[in-house]
């Protein structure tokens, strides 16, 4: 076969991510049909820098789903083909079976496999774990940063410290520390998932009661369902081989393997678990500074002249309120989490060599550049547009929620 | 100099302007063919609600209307000169040397990284580019001209090292630099306290005969404009509804909305069974929901279908009176003079027992002096001293005073948020004043309940209406299902008047009043007894407010409540409360009932109190009484009584009592109580400050 022209590779690439157009015209026109209805998210379609920032992001989003499902790959990402090594972008499959797609579209990297899909694969990684670890940095900052403001006095001073001190930590350094397999052998990551991953059931937990206390009828089965499930999830979570940690001199028995529902690979954890742990204490100190504001309103006081409780207050009078400059940080915080993930992956730590995460991916192409530049280009640009994509929508969000 | 040539027509000329703002969605007009003209010298008063559009006036005549807003029509000349043909350079030029503005917000408006004296010589050096030394002298001409004290000690300090009026001082100080021929005062007094604030006036209208300078006064207080401006302007819904002179239009108004406005203030001259407050009916359209026809017409008394609906209506000029207009088609078919027409006159309750009862009641706050490290010394903050009172079931007690009197730390004790330092606190004979709120039963809490003064601010933004009113419903352990709390709610908006559709509203969807109105609802949720309202009408609009006022006084009288009138306005306090409390500094400096407080004997704070109240009623006579000075510090309250720093009988007392001792409390009449010095005979002297001049 022959070589695929430039514009033959960027036709195929587009057909390629078909599912991901469909998808992406069904939820613009979906959302713009019914955009005055739809609160913050439909204003974001009167504001052109969110519009694209939205549409890039949910393109990544749309890939990783997509890729997952085998829908837009072409060929597998970890297989190796001989004769591929770092073929240029086009190349023909040598020796290509029956069924098995003919080309490597964006070239082969260093271990002949093929850019493209370790690319798309790759966006699945990303579009997992990022959220994922912003959404627990936050209920983590959330948890500690409403008391802390509300209270204020020795315990704000307290968890402030605390968050300066994790804050002036140089991140890389931490990072490495706490993927050395020593540190790692004395179970250090997996108490640090322990602790951190309670904050979302404390959270759960004390919203829903603060909010049905008065009616405990309701209150007890509602608790008990969504404790039993968080509680599980939270075990299935930090048990691996029913063992919360596994060192060599002891071990805490988790729960069972039958009832596990999911095992993490030990180094994800640990890139979660870093992540969360870098991550909290900044929004720990915006979380305090929203509440230090919120607490003078006037429906604060009239809350407490009825007699509620400090948490209720914290929950659903200041966190409520508190939730605009929280959602454009959350998005830009999405965004440096997936830096953060890029650069873990670049200096090789945490995710194993051969996942396709774009951050693994570009330190591979990174060796051989200056005659290479194909394996590393693909996922620095999808890195780029997603970032890029995420800052957009922030701004895009900040500036519609401004106004009126 | 580089100021326009000498010039002798009107200063300022607004013909038939119109601005309209432009969003998104649609145009949105918010001044339409208005007209004014301000001569030579003249104060022109520009009143109105919020929302009328006076203040795009203001940023019309500045050209400052920002990207979304724009001139559709009409010219407006400032010395003869169209503003709208003049190049950005010529503007920068007039801004700030010809026209000055003053906002509402003092602190807003000064660099508080910049010392006061440097500000203010900026003025000068750019505009008119004169020396350093030269503006130096200018800037300490004006500080003393606008009456601070220590002229050269202000111009060496930053804007947060003074207080609120010294601030708005130092603005008008800044305004006047440049000898403006024209100032623009944009509710320069809202954001300060009675006495501060007539004192400002005060200076305002000095300055204004001293320079010469012609005055626009942006208002939402007909009062102050009395007070201060020759001719008026009274806008409704951004249009000039009437203008003229002001006594034309206080004594010969010739617009129903005009009228309506009057009628919906209380004077402190005249009682409620004499002068009740008529509430103007119906809300302040939206700028883009305007009544085709006359705006003021779904809400006019005297409103006639097909004809003041059919076509635009224009200013007409009252026959007889100096360039007296109105915008109204029946104008000359009205009776003006025609008595108020009364709704029903509705009986007070009887005044019950005593209800609450407060002994001796202290409340000190400990400062650290360094925060950091804590430790070192501590400073006291005597926020509430001996406070002594009781309160009887359905009846009205206003606590009347100034910001940092205390009125808000007693609240604070009474509901509970903080503790007593010493006194008792006595609800039906129960001792609460140290049980904090989470020890209290919910009877207790649901029965002491409050009334917040922000409207914007009282209810949670992001839980609509209804849910507000249930969660206190449940806190209070009322009702058994959520379909009978549900019902409950719905009582409460009918007892407060809202439609019930208003239960699945968001609070951004309703207006200053209703919001209050929700708050109302809330606080009467668990069927209060007590009922402490904080400056519950202050931030709406007069129309609004009358309404409101209404509504508390009402439902009191169904509930019997108790009701803590916390307010600075005394003609609100005049027209429904029972009995006064005036306080100062923490102290109680007087007690009595309505009549006892205001009328003579005063206590001089309340004298003073009484004729800083802006009235808006030209056959009323004020004795001018001016406070010098602001009111001390908590932390650092002056020795002996806390007023003598601003005490004008002062002199009256011998021995230099006042400066040592706090004055005992005297009992005067039946109930009447004044914490002063000065003896009887003296006190006897004293006469009334509001009198009703002889027609």
């Amino acid at each position: 076969m022959e070589p695929l022209t430039t514009f033959e590779i960027i036709a195929r690439m587009f057909y390629q991510f078909t599912s991901v157009w469909v998808a992406l015209i069904l939820l613009f026109a979906v959302s713009m049909a019914f955009k005055r209805r739809l609160g913050l998210y439909g204003k974001l379609y009167d504001s052109p820098i969110g519009m694209v920032g939205f549409g890039l992001v949910m393109f990544w989003v749309f890939t990783g789903i997509f890729g997952a499902m085998d829908l837009i790959v072409t060929q597998d990402a970890l297989a190796q083909v001989s004769g591929m090594k770092n073929k240029v972008p086009g190349t023909p499959v040598s020796g290509a079976e029956e069924g098995q797609y003919g080309w490597y579209l964006l070239g082969g990297d260093n271990l002949a496999r093929d850019v493209f899909s370790r690319m798309v694969k790759g966006a699945w990684i990303v579009v997992q774990i990022a959220p994922l670890a912003t959404v627990f940095a936050f209920m983590v900052g959330i948890t500690l940063g409403l008391p802390a403001g509300y209270y204020g006095g020795r315990l704000d001073t307290l968890l402030s410290f605390l968050s300066n001190l994790i804050l002036a930590f140089p991140v890389i350094l931490l990072f490495y520390l706490l993927v050395t397999p020593e540190i790692v052998a004395t179970g250090v990551p997996s108490y640090m998932a322990t602790v951190l991953f309670v904050f979302p059931i404390v959270f759960l937990a004390v919203l829903l009661n603060s909010r049905f206390y008065t009616q405990p009828k309701f209150r007890t089965p509602l608790l008990i369902g969504v404790l039993g499930v968080a509680i599980w999830l939270y075990l299935s979570l930090i048990s691996n081989d029913g063992a919360i940690v596994a060192t060599d001199t002891y071990w805490i028995p988790g729960i069972p393997g039958i009832l596990d529902l999911f095992d993490i690979p030990g180094g994800v954890l640990v890139v979660f678990v870093s992540v969360v742990f870098v991550n909290s204490p900044t929004v720990f100190r915006i979380v305090r500074g929203l509440t230090l504001d919120i607490k003078t309103r006037d429906y604060v006081a009239a809350a407490q002249t009825r007699g509620e409780g400090p948490w209720y207050i914290m929950l659903w009078e200041i966190l409520p309120n508190a939730r605009g400059p929280l959602i454009v940080d959350f998005c830009l915080r999405i965004g440096y989490t997936t830096i953060l993930l890029g650069t873990l992956g670049f200096f090789g730590l945490g995710l194993p060599p051969e996942s396709p995460d774009w951050g693994s991916t570009i330190n591979e192409g990174r060796k051989l550049l200056s005659v290479y530049l194909h394996p590393a280009l693909p996922p620095a640009l999808a890195l780029l547009t997603m970032v890029l994509g995420l800052n957009l929508l922030a701004d895009g969000l900040r500036e519609e929620s401004l106004k009126d | 100099m580089n100021k326009l040539a000498e010039y002798d027509g009107p200063i300022l000329e607004i013909d038939k302007l119109s601005i309209s703002f432009f969003t998104r969605l649609r145009e949105i007009p918010a001044v339409m063919d208005f007209s004014v003209t301000v001569q030579p010298g003249e104060a022109v008063g520009l009143v109105g609600e919020s929302g009328c559009g006076k203040s795009t006036v203001a940023l019309g005549v500045m050209q400052d209307l920002g990207k979304n807003g724009r001139v559709v029509g009409g010219t407006i000349k400032f010395k003869g000169r169209d503003l709208a043909q003049m190049s950005p350079e010529e503007l920068r030029d007039i801004r700030g040397n010809e026209i000055a503005m003053i906002y509402q917000e003092p602190m807003a408006s000064l660099n508080p990284a910049m010392k006061i004296g440097k500000q203010l010589m900026e003025v000068p050096m750019i505009h008119e580019g004169v020396s350093k030394e030269e503006a130096y002298a200018r800037a300490l001409e004006v500080v003393t001209d606008v009456r601070l004290p220590d002229p050269e000690r202000m111009l060496n300090s930053f804007p947060h090292q003074l207080s609120g009026g010294q601030q708005q001082r130092i603005v008008i100080a800044m305004a006047l630099m440049s000898k403006p021929a024209l100032l623009i005062l944009d509710e320069p007094t809202t954001a300060l306290d009675v006495t501060v604030e007539a004192a400002v006036v005060e200076l305002v209208r000095d300055l204004g005969k001293k320079y010469g300078t012609s005055m626009l006064f942006i208002s939402h207080n007909l009062g102050l404009v009395l007070e201060t401006c020759d001719r008026l302007c009274v806008m409704y819904s951004g249009e000039a509804v009437e203008r003229g002179s002001i006594k034309d239009v206080f004594d010969e108004m010739q617009h129903p909305y005009t009228q309506a406005l009057f009628r919906s203030i209380p004077l402190p001259g005249a009682d409620k069974n004499a002068r009740p407050l008529v509430a103007i009916p119906g809300n302040f359209p939206l700028p883009h929901e305007r009544p085709s026809g006359c705006n003021f017409g779904p809400r006019c008394d005297y409103f006639e279908e097909g004809r003041c609906d059919k076509q635009d209506i224009v200013m007409e000029a009252v026959p007889g009176n100096d360039r007296h207009h109105t915008r109204c088609l029946k104008y000359k078919e009205i009776d003006w003079n025609a008595p108020i027409t009364l709704g029903e006159q509705k009986e007070k309750g009887e005044v019950g027992d005593v209800v609450l009862k407060m002994d001796n009641l202290k409340k000190y706050y400990e400062v650290a002096a360094n925060a950091l490290f804590g430790g070192g010394q501590t400073k006291v903050v005597k926020a509430n001293e001996t406070l002594s009172f009781e309160a009887r079931e359905s009846e009205t007690l206003a606590i009347v005073g100034e910001s940092g009197c205390g009125k808000s730390t007693f609240a604070k004790v009474l509901m509970g948020l903080e503790t007593a330092t010493d006194g008792q606190i006595l609800l039906d004979n129960r001792n609460i004043e140290s049980v904090p709120i989470e020890e209290r039963d919910t009877k207790t809490v649901s029965e002491v309940q409050m009334v917040f003064q922000n409207p914007f601010d009282t209810l949670n933004p992001s839980m609509t209406v209804g849910r507000q009113i249930i969660r206190a419903l449940e806190i209070f352990g009322i009702g058994n299902s959520e379909a009978e709390r549900k019902k409950r709610m719905l009582e409460l908006l009918d007892l407060v008047k809202l439609p019930r559709a208003f239960a699945d509203r968001m609070p951004r969807q309703l207006s200053g009043g209703q919001k209050q109105r929700v708050g109302i609802a809330r606080a009467f949720a668990g069927d209060a007894r007590i009922v402490v309202a904080d400056e519950p009408v202050s931030a709406l609009d007069v129309s609004v407010q009358a309404a409101v006022t209404d509504l508390l006084m009402e439902i009191q009288r169904e509930h019997k409540t108790t009701l803590l009138f916390i307010s600075h306005d005394l003609s609100i306090v005049r027209y429904l409360s029972d009995r006064v409390m005036v306080m100062y500094l923490g102290h109680v400096v007087e007690l009595g009932s309505t009549d006892q407080v205001f009328s003579p004997p005063y206590h001089p704070y309340t004298e003073a109190l009484l004729s800083a109240v802006p009235i808006a009623d030209t056959s009323i006579e004020k004795e001018h009484i001016v406070l010098e000075g602001d009111i001390p510090s908590a932390m650092n309250p002056p020795p002996g009584c806390p007023f003598q720093t601003r005490c004008r009988w002062k002199s009256e007392v011998s021995g230099g009592l006042c400066e040592k001792d706090v004055p005992s409390v005297k009992t005067l009449a039946d109930g009447h109580q004044v914490k002063c010095h000065l003896s009887d005979e003296v006190l006897a002297r004293m006469q009334p400050v509001i009198k009703i001049a002889a027609e």
